[in-house]
């Protein structure tokens, strides 16, 4: 018989913990959100902004990220993950690492705790690293979706490696250039390399299995593979360099690579044989429409438009606040709908058919509190939005509480799920 | 394909696919089914929707347990097979029309 993917899956102890602790993560953000309203309404270099920055990035979305990872890379590489011990390490490292940062950043303290934090999310990434290149290397499956995914952590090292520079370089100056612009560097580093081509690498392959889209072609990936590692390389070096036009040839490179992944997303879509999109697909496409939203400001604030000038501040953060709580957060909230219920209920029912009466993974979950939790995640990212622009604090902190209710629906579903148990015929 | 070879096919309806919520018979994910009663054996031609399908072994488990339940003493086994690859035109037309389409 051949190999089946699910006899590759690793423990659920190494990929649950995880889950909770970023749901968790995202929970406090949200609590924050609420206190600390004005740490959107500031310029974007404020304790506040960074420390729920950083809890958002790492403590919620790459913590997220590594848990799905470990079970998705024997789907999508078809081999056993390297190692389980190398990642339960790497959790812990990046859980202290991320409440130790964040600290570090609330206090805006620049100082031995902040360089303690870096050191251990470095080392916890090069963990995470080294477990998915060796997985990466035992594959014969040379297909896009895993060069994706291995270009992918090999940016998140640099972007970690380039924050732990930053941290130093803020208690004890030796880099010429302003500390803003090498912010935009690090946070680019993370957002396009990590984040968007993780996302690429793992949906490329998820979405259309989900939705069982067979022959789609993957030209498409393979340009936008090349537009944007091209095109990030160039904006990360004008970036510092100070070079304006390398921006905009690197900003319209990298968009080109994020259309045409869209564009294949499109044509999986119109060749799904699941017509029906459950709740999770259906918060994943609606991240899609989130992304319409940095694409379009990232071309208002680069293009320098006169009468927009003095929205420059508002915009940047609701650029940043679109790409991480819009785009990612929601597709990592949608995505969870379809990965968790399925870890957990392989790990149940595997060697118990017969013996107990056997759910669907979906019914792990409430449907009905998930289709509130998404109402509730729009209509908050959309006050966020507004409040942002408008540099109005009550309503980013409205914003805040449709957030935290919609989040706390969301950890009331991980929590039904983790404790599912199975029920006797 | 005689009697019990259909027999075991409507035995299989109940075994569905966890994420398409469909049954593997109108999905048309079984090729196949031999019975050799006496050799007390029981062979099964099964494919998946996706090579990579992390569903597989629960389906294929399912599978394994009803035929097994159903014929006690036989000696059941569900022989995982990619050629030719599983595609739409295999789906029967209820399985069709439970996955939407008009």
């Amino acid at each position: 018989m051949n190999q089946i993917a699910s006899q590759n899956a690793p423990s659920p102890k190494v990929v649950v913990p995880h889950f909770v602790f970023g749901a968790l993560t995202w929970l406090v953000v949200t609590i924050l959100i609420i206190f600390h309203p004005e740490a959107f309404t500031q310029h974007y270099f404020n304790a506040e902004l960074l420390a729920i920055t950083h809890l958002l990035v790492l403590g919620w979305i790459t913590m997220i990220i590594f848990g799905a990872l470990y079970q998705l890379l024997p789907v999508i590489m078809e081999v056993k993950l390297y190692s389980e011990t190398l990642a339960k390490i790497s959790f812990l490292l990046m859980a202290i690492g991320t409440i130790l940062l964040s600290v570090a950043f609330w206090q805006f303290s620049f100082g031995t705790l902040m360089h303690i934090a870096g050191v251990f999310i470095v080392i916890s990434v090069g963990l995470f690293v080294a477990n998915v290149l060796h997985t990466a290397h035992s594959s014969n499956k040379n297909v896009i979706e895993r060069t994706f995914i291995v270009s992918s952590v090999i940016w998140l090292l640099f972007t970690v490696l380039a924050g732990l520079t930053l941290a130093i370089n803020l208690s004890h100056p030796f880099l010429k250039v302003s500390h803003v612009e090498l912010l935009k560097l690090h946070a680019h580093a993370g957002l396009v390399g990590w984040f968007v081509q993780l996302i690429i690498g793992v949906s490329s392959k998820l979405l259309p299995m989900f939705m069982v889209s067979h022959h789609v072609n993957t030209k498409k990936l393979n340009f936008s593979f090349y537009a944007i590692n091209i095109g990030l390389p160039i904006g990360i070096v004008s970036l510092y360099m100070q070079y304006k036009i390398g921006v905009v040839f690197s900003a319209i490179m990298v968009v080109a690579g994020i259309v045409a992944y869209l564009s294949f997303l499109l044509a999986s879509y119109k060749k799904r044989v699941k017509k029906q999109l459950d709740i999770g697909m259906k918060q994943s496409a609606l991240s899609f429409l989130f992304l319409v939203i940095p694409l379009f400001l990232m071309f208002t604030l680069l293009l320098n438009i006169d009468f927009l000038n003095r929205l420059t501040l508002p915009l940047s953060v609701a650029y940043g606040s679109s790409i991480v709580i819009g785009f990612i957060t929601s597709l990592v909230m949608g995505q969870t709908y379809k990965t968790l219920p399925f870890i957990v209920w392989l790990k149940v029912y595997q060697g118990k058919v017969g013996k107990v009466i056997l759910p669907l993974p979906k019914d792990l979950y409430s449907e009905k509190l998930a289709i509130v939790q998404v109402w509730l995640f729009a209509i908050g990212f959309g006050f966020l939005l507004i409040g942002i622009s408008a540099t109005n604090t009550t309503l980013v902190m409205v914003s805040g509480i449709l957030l935290l209710l919609s989040v706390a629906l969301y950890n009331l579903n991980i929590l039904k799920i983790v404790l599912h148990k199975p029920t006797n015929k | 394909m005689d009697t019990e070879e259909m027999k075991i096919l409507e035995m299989l309806k109940p075994v569905i696919d966890p994420e398409l919520m469909v049954n593997i018979i109108d999905l048309g994910l079984v090729y196949g089914a031999t019975f050799d009663a006496p050799g007390r054996q029981i062979d099964v031609a099964l494919t998946l929707t996706s090579p990579g399908c992390p569903m597989g072994g629960i389906i294929i488990e399912d599978a394994q347990q009803t035929l097994e339940s159903n014929y006690p003493g036989f000696n059941v086994n569900i022989n995982l097979v990619w050629e030719p690859a599983w595609s739409i035109e295999r789906l029967s037309a209820k399985g069709k029309a439970e996955l939407g389409f008009s």
